[in-house]
């Protein structure tokens, strides 16, 4: 099973259906060595200007975001547009594509106006050949003071450039769905030392959290809240990292609480558009069923569709205590409430993924 | 499994440091006055949105009761068109739409029938059976104050009050007015708490709703550079400002019987003054929060004589007159205006909140009715200098522009360096935008106040001795302003900003109403 989910192994947090708001359209620059960032605040503000005087720019962040070549980062496209735009930000897209022979520089400017302002400044700088090495200084340079600096990336940090982004930033976003489970151990480890790492794989449980968490809240339920025993978790297709930070979070809240974590079924079918966005499909990996024993009572938190339902069954014939529908986890929306947080650790994301990581041995192959 | 409270003692342990918003219970919520403006243009539109942004349970349902006599069918079918026009999440989603109207359902029926309540009894049994509501309700009272003691009695009668300690909730919400004066306020809240519990009741004060209004407090409460600053040996005075350029709309026969006083001041105007005044509460939650607030009040100042009234009250009624360009008519000419009435459409006054922060410092406020335009907000004027080191008169003292609405924000004016050579300074604004600043969009105050209801948390709602405490404060002026003695509103034109008496009232202080 991990070989179909490593498929997905590198890739960068994908599209998902993020509205794009008055785009503004782009301007290009080329560059025959070395980037000119006068040139480039220049294009900046021609780009801001268009159709008049610029309107007032907020930003509240740096949103920096690296890909190794250009299909990945129109994949990730929409969900930066619309995380940078409910966070309003100054992106910074680095696009390094060293295995190219041939130089090359590039940058393309834009903005995206909402409501009377600039929400989202966009500098895409994109690379080729040994001209890469131009990427990371000319970032740095081009970053608004003051500003807290967020690194996205979907796949394992290559070389020096994704090294040195990790270190100035304030707060890194991955997605740990995206990669085989295992590398939840780097991440663990990295999160160890300190690093303040955020996980779209995180966010997506973040219902599966909050249903527990009420369900052991209804006050005829409290009793059981002292006495849960085992949890059992059960992904679509294959054990995925979300199953896993599930499982460690609850073996990082609750002691001595035995667990089992298996792959069920198959993933959902790619769903057709609605006027709303809807919650995605079950992916490969993903939480399907979260199974609580606690004598005498069983709670079984289960996912059919876009909805999540909380089954309660004790000595009785059991019950539905409460059904949730899932909000709709597009890429963006998760990636804007990663940026909720924009600083520091998220402790209890590290306790899990730190206990998530132990229980790799137990993952069946 | 039955519920004991014994087992409340034992911690939830996967509560702690959780990022995600729960969702409330499956819970149904009744509508009285389901066929009103309320319900029609605020309630069922925030639920829906609530269903959009997937804050509600699946497990829910709505159930619309009033007089008129109507079908489920074209009850769903009015809902749908409202929610089409009033919605802040448009179009409407279909097949959102589809779930949620499928737990629409209506009662019709006299408020003072008992079978009436057995037939909403009924629906919501059988909304438990086919929705899950799981006898969960949230009743909300989209009605005149003088429903209030029999929907209570009925609700009662029918077994619809569960205690407050049932595994199965049962809230009720209070639309404002709470009470008349003083002592209606007073009988008011002994009528709902013979029937329910404090932690049942949720009175509603939709300004509290409002994102704005909330950040005042992460504004006072998240910044360190505010707070040491945010007392009498800093501040110079407070104004804070709730205008419209609308007049009574329609709503005569209330405004009447309320006028700005009731309507305005009693409540929405209050409740900013609390939050600018108040101290930072021990924690969060709605027990410190709503305590911080009833300390504010109890230290204001109340009127005692009709001097003291006469002194720092100005009230004012609109004549005809022109808002953007139009002609409109003075309050004597609106539909259901009692000839020769009296009610007041504007109020300026002077307040003193008597506590060791800010002793001494006055607090103006006013609020009307066609005023120039629609504008509320607080602004906290700052000390003078004590010297000018740049010649008399070169500088305004600081001032701090939080606007609730319209534009949402806060504004520090401050003195900056005209370019050139010589020192000459000028009063320049830093202004921060909510609108723009974030972009994500707003949830409407009545969303955010449902769902608090439904999760059970009061943060938001006024308690039963705050609602009092600010009755004590309007009855003050109230008392005098309607005795016959008391000389009529003072006339001011719509579009004007208030009659000549109020500018006074500051001017005599030295002082003078922000330009809006």
């Amino acid at each position: 099973m991990e070989a179909v989910v490593s498929e997905n192994f590198g890739e960068p947090i994908s599209a998902g259906a993020a509205p794009r708001t008055g785009d503004s359209g782009e301007l290009v620059l080329r560059f025959d060595s070395g980037f000119d960032l006068g040139r480039i605040e220049r294009l900046l503000q021609e780009t801001r200007e268009r159709g008049g005087r610029a309107p007032e720019s907020v930003c509240t962040l740096n949103l920096i975001a690296v890909y190794f070549n250009e299909q990945q980062y129109e994949k990730a496209r929409a969900a930066l547009e619309m995380a940078g735009t409910i966070h309003p930000s100054r992106l910074i897209v680095m696009i390094g594509d060293a295995p190219v022979e041939q130089e090359s520089l590039t940058v393309r400017a834009s903005v995206v106006r909402s409501g009377g302002a600039i929400t989202l400044e966009r500098l895409v700088l994109s690379a080729t050949g040994r001209a890469v090495r131009h990427l990371e200084s000319a970032m740095t340079n081009l970053l608004r003071p003051d500003l807290p600096r967020v690194v996205v990336f979907g796949g394992r940090p290559h070389g020096d450039l994704m090294k040195r982004a990790v270190e100035m930033a304030d707060r890194i976003v991955i997605d740990s769905g995206a990669r085989p489970p295992g590398y939840l151990a780097e991440t663990a480890s990295l999160l160890a030392k300190g690093a303040p790492i955020g996980d779209l794989a995180w966010a997506r449980i973040f219902p599966w959290q909050a249903l527990a968490a009420d369900t052991l809240d209804l006050p005829n339920l409290r009793e059981h809240r002292g006495n849960i025993r085992k949890a059992r978790v059960a992904c679509a297709g294959a054990v995925g990292a979300e199953g896993l930070l599930l499982l460690g979070w609850l073996q990082s809240r609750i002691k001595r609480l035995e667990i089992q974590i298996q792959a069920e079924g198959e993933p959902e079918p790619e769903d057709t558009g609605t006027a709303t966005p809807r919650a995605a499909p079950m992916g490969l990996g993903q939480v399907k069923l979260l199974e609580l024993t606690a004598p005498p009572a069983t709670f079984t938190l289960r996912r059919d569709k876009g909805i999540l339902y909380a089954d309660v069954k004790g000595d009785d014939d059991g019950y539905c205590a409460n059904r949730v529908r899932l909000p709709a986890d597009t890429p963006g929306r998760l990636l804007a409430l990663e940026l909720n947080l924009l600083y520091g650790v998220d402790e209890l994301y590290a306790q899990a993924a730190q206990a998530a990581a132990r229980l790799l041995p137990q993952v069946p192959r | 499994m039955p519920y004991t409270s014994e087992h409340d003692e034992i911690p939830n342990p996967l509560r702690a440091g959780l990022r995600a918003e729960s969702i409330p219970e499956p819970c149904a919520v009744v509508i009285f006055g389901a066929t009103g403006d309320l319900a029609h243009r605020k309630l069922v539109p925030a639920l829906y949105n609530l269903a959009v942004t997937g804050h509600l349970p699946a497990a829910f349902g709505i159930v619309g009761m009033a007089k008129s006599e109507l079908a489920q069918h074209d009850f769903v079918r009015g809902m749908r068109e409202s929610v089409g026009k009033f919605s802040r999440t448009k179009p409407i989603d279909g097949e959102i739409w589809a779930d949620f109207a499928n737990g629409m359902r209506y009662v019709s029926g006299s408020f003072d029938d008992p079978n009436a309540f057995a037939r909403l009894r009924a629906a919501l049994e059988e909304l438990d059976k086919s929705r899950g509501t799981r006898g969960n309700r949230l009743f909300y009272f989209a009605t005149p104050p003088s429903a209030f003691p029999t929907l209570l009695k009925q609700l009662k009668g029918a077994g619809l009050i569960n205690p407050p300690n049932d595994s199965r909730f049962t809230r009720v919400v209070i639309e404002k007015p709470f009470g008349h004066d003083l002592a209606s306020g007073r009988a008011l809240n002994r009528l709902v708490l013979e029937t329910c519990d404090e932690r049942q009741v949720f009175r509603i004060d939709h300004y509290l709703g409002k994102e704005t209004v909330q950040n005042l407090l992460v504004f006072r409460f998240a910044n360190s550079i505010f707070e040491p600053i945010w007392n009498r040996r800093f501040v110079d005075h407070v104004q804070i400002t709730a205008c419209e350029d609308l007049g009574v709309e329609g709503r005569a026969r209330y405004y009447e019987e309320a006028g700005i006083l009731r309507d305005m001041i009693q409540n929405h105007v209050l409740q900013l003054l609390c939050l600018t005044s108040m101290e930072p509460p021990v924690a969060f939650d709605a027990d410190a929060v709503r305590e911080e607030k009833t300390k504010v009040l109890r230290a204001v100042e109340a009127f005692e004589t009709p001097e003291q009234v006469a002194r720092n009250v100005v009230l004012g009624q609109y004549t005809a007159g022109s808002i953007g360009g139009k002609d409109v008519p003075g309050y004597h000419e609106e539909k259901d205006v009692a000839p020769g009435s009296r009610t007041p459409t504007f109020v300026g006054l002077r307040l003193s909140v008597r506590s060791w922060r800010w002793d001494g410092v006055p607090f103006y406020l006013r609020s009307g009715k066609r005023m120039p335009k629609r504008a509320t907000e607080i602004a906290v004027h700052f000390q003078p200098l004590p010297h000018s080191l740049f010649g008399e008169g070169a500088t305004q003292p600081n001032e701090l522009v939080i606007r609730v609405q319209p534009e949402e924000g806060i504004a520090l004016r401050f003195s900056a360096k005209v370019p050139g050579e010589r020192y000459r300074p000028r009063t320049v604004s830093m202004d921060f935008r909510y609108g723009s600043t974030f972009g994500a969009v707003a949830p409407e105050a009545y969303e955010r106040l449902l769902l608090d209801a439904m999760r059970g948390d009061q943060t938001l709602f006024t308690r039963r001795d705050e609602v009092e405490a600010a009755w004590k404060i309007a009855d003050s002026i109230l008392k005098v302003a309607e005795s016959p003695e008391s000389p009529p509103p003072n006339p001011y034109r719509a579009g004007t900003w208030g009659p000549p008496e109020a500018d006074q009232l500051l001017a005599q202080d030295g002082r003078a109403w922000r330009r809006l």
